[in-house]
């Protein structure tokens, strides 16, 4: 082989870095784990029940270790997954995924505490159906369909819930419980749980 | 890159950047939906058509039609011959590499 031109040497770096990029983006399009939504969907559920049988349907005390137990559970499952598909955990989709929830979570976090303050209980299911909706459906570009439109049901859901507060518990058992479990079902029978 | 002795064995077939890209994609993964190929490549209906049949016809990807709750589906999945295409490649990108760095310890 003649000596390769810088040309040459750049586009042969550039298609490599093009294929492990690609390869990267499309084994992580298919990492979400079924079984892990279907966890969380039941946590969801379960902090639904509980939270109905007290005074406050909103009450922080079961909604805030629902949320780290929704998350770990989903976070668990999808690392499962992705060890099983042997892609590297922090590889290019996940690293977009947690750029992307991150934020809306933190900004979740200082609305709640803003809005619980002032005694703005009732919007707090609304609020956190609308952002955290809206993560998913922009977490949901960098993965399966379902995903897309399970954000956009928890987005309209949120909107709902932050227009009509009383509908707020309803729809959150709904979001949080039932679509979670609906769309975990719906991932694991395409793409595996 | 044409014309080079470099670069003329390099397989002109998975070169061309959207078929690369889905014989990359099904390496990882499988099987992959039409929608979902379009999705990671961030690309047309019409050109992925066009390039995935190319490399249907070559043998280098198995294409099935079915159907997914009633509605048509397509899955495209590598063939044996198209993950040897690919590593072929890889290797011909390595070697390229290599030999500029040889070229450039010995400078």
């Amino acid at each position: 082989m003649t000596i390769p031109t810088q040309e040459e040497r750049d586009q042969a770096q550039e298609t490599l870095a093009y294929i492990r990029q690609t390869m990267e983006s499309a084994a992580g399009f298919t990492a979400v784990s079924g079984w892990g939504l279907v966890g969380a969907g039941l946590v969801g559920l379960a902090a639904s029940g509980l939270a109905a049988r007290g005074d406050d349907p909103t009450t922080l005390t079961i909604w805030i270790p629902a949320a780290g137990l929704a998350i770990a559970t989903a976070g668990l499952s999808n690392a499962a997954k992705v060890r099983r598909m042997g892609i590297p955990l922090w590889s290019g989709s996940f690293r977009k995924l947690a750029w992307v929830m991150t934020p809306i979570l933190v900004a979740g976090g200082v609305l709640t505490y803003a809005l619980a303050t002032a005694g703005a209980d009732p919007l707090l299911p609304g609020m956190w159906l609308a952002l955290y909706g809206a993560g998913v459906t922009a977490g949901g570009t960098l993965s399966v369909r379902a995903i897309r439109s399970m954000g956009l049901l928890l987005l309209a859901f949120g909107a709902a819930a932050l227009l009509r507060p009383e509908w707020g518990p309803p729809l959150l058992a709904t979001g949080f419980g039932a679509a979670h479990v609906v769309f975990g079902i719906l991932v694991m029978k395409r793409h595996g749980g | 890159m044409a014309g080079s002795v470099a670069t003329d064995d390099l397989n002109r077939l998975i070169h061309e950047r959207i078929r690369l890209g889905i014989v990359s994609a099904l390496a990882a993964n499988e099987t992959l939906s039409f929608g979902e190929l379009k999705d990671v490549l961030a690309t047309s209906d019409g050109n992925l058509s066009v390039h995935a049949r190319k490399l249907e016809d070559a043998g280098y990807i198995k294409v099935t039609k079915g159907f997914a709750d009633r509605k048509p589906k397509t899955e495209y999945r590598l063939t044996a011959k198209g993950r040897r295409a690919l590593e072929d490649y890889l290797a011909q990108m390595e070697t390229i590499l290599s030999a500029a760095r040889e070229a450039l310890e010995r400078s």
